[in-house]
């Protein structure tokens, strides 16, 4: 079953009690809340997810509850629980879904440990995986969200998740978060995107989400060979240059944005290495989205 | 002109890094450390010289074995130059200096 199947009711009763279990790529995640905006949040962006059986195993237990005290009236608050501990401060209740999605960031990367965790949006066409790693503000999520608009599939727009068996990018879509001017530059740029309504004042300013294509979901178990690594860099007013960027360089960037090479050691080394070399490395400026994103589909027709 | 310097240097042993290089840039990862590094291509050779010297060596013997393998060499890649990379890899734990 997929979650758009749920009636608004079943899908609010559901979360108020058992939970909800909803596969994103090899992860299954069971959500509890009787939070309003995050029910609200759940259905429009999760609405083409698997929904799996009460029954089975969830890779992580979470819930947004609403803190007790005089907060819960007055300016209420939700709170982020995993495993029935808070590991942060509440937030605002307006940022309940946000707040679920930055706590499902922080559960994949502080236990995925089978995979390098590359802080990384991952495209993918033709069975190659185009990486783009960078810090926050380098423009990264604004381009993914752009290029799952003109044919690529969406594999993360976060968290790439490299195996090391398989030695392949493996898929985790999930809502992309756009944040500030990225919002309406992405309104603009693809009109039939689904977004959420900006919620304003959170740590990382105004933050919508966008909900992943339905094909995207629907192909979450197809992994993809990493085949380019591009670190972006937005600017604005700049024409975009795509400059071939040395290996050992794009190593240490890479390294960099694993939030988990550390915890894999030499073998975390050695795969890095091994991707670096197998990939053609690039460092790319842009400040128009749309040459942007015909520059970046011209690479992937080069094969 | 400045003595040479009586410095001898051994790298950590070879079990003790992970190394690997690309058009003459290369990165290593300190095994004693858990820390990578990036090394341009004057410190790359350096460190593969001491890697594979099997005893510790001067930075003036260090400079003859790159310009023998490298003969075009820049004078840029001097002992100066040569003694400033060693100096890096004992910050860096990838090397130590024992005196004469």
């Amino acid at each position: 079953m997929i979650l758009r199947e749920l009636s608004s009711r079943a899908l609010k009763s559901l979360l108020a009690n058992c939970g909800v279990r909803i596969r994103t790529g090899p992860i299954v995640t069971r959500i509890r809340s009787r939070c309003g905006p995050l029910v609200e949040g759940l259905a429009l962006h999760y609405a083409d997810y698997t929904v799996e059986d009460d029954a089975g195993f969830a890779d992580f237990n979470v819930a947004i509850v609403r803190p007790g005290g005089p907060r819960r009236w007055l300016r209420p608050q939700i709170a982020f629980e995993f495993d029935g501990a808070t590991p942060f401060f509440p937030l605002p209740a307006d940022q309940a879904f946000a707040m679920l999605e930055w706590g499902l960031n922080w559960c994949v990367h502080f236990h995925c440990h089978q995979y390098l965790i590359v802080h990384a949006a991952v495209v993918e066409q033709g069975g190659l995986a185009l990486l783009l790693p960078g810090p926050p503000g380098s423009g990264k999520s604004t381009l993914c969200a752009a290029l799952v608009h003109r044919g690529w599939r969406l594999l993360s727009d976060e968290l790439a998740l490299l195996d090391f068996g398989t030695r392949r990018a493996v898929p985790l879509p999930r809502p992309v978060s756009l944040k500030n001017a990225s919002i309406e530059v992405i309104r603009r740029f693809a009109p039939d995107a689904v977004l959420n309504a900006p919620v304003h004042d959170t740590a990382k300013g105004a933050v919508a989400h966008m909900r992943p294509p339905a094909e995207s979901v629907r192909r979450a178990a197809e992994t993809a060979r990493p085949r380019w690594i591009v670190l972006p860099r937005y600017q604005s007013g700049a024409t975009e240059q795509l400059r071939p960027l040395s290996k050992a360089t794009t190593f240490m960037n890479l390294a960099d944005q694993a939030f988990n090479y550390d915890v894999h050691g030499r073998r975390g080394f050695e795969f890095l290495a091994d991707v670096v070399s197998e990939s053609d490395c690039f460092e790319f400026e842009y400040g128009d989205l749309d040459r942007a994103v015909v520059r970046l589909s011209a690479l992937a027709r080069q094969g | 002109m400045q003595p040479p310097s009586p410095l001898r240097w051994r790298s950590v042993p070879a079990h003790a890094i992970a190394l690997r290089e690309w058009d003459g840039e290369c990165v290593v990862r300190n095994e004693a450390t858990g820390n990578s590094h990036l090394l341009g291509p004057l410190a790359g050779r350096v460190l593969g010289i001491l890697l594979g010297a099997g005893e510790s060596l001067g930075a003036d013997e260090i400079a003859a074995r790159l310009e023998a393998a490298a003969p075009d060499t820049e004078a840029s890649d001097g002992p100066g130059a040569i003694e400033a990379v060693l100096a890096e890899f004992r910050r860096l734990g990838l090397a130590e200096s024992e005196s004469t």
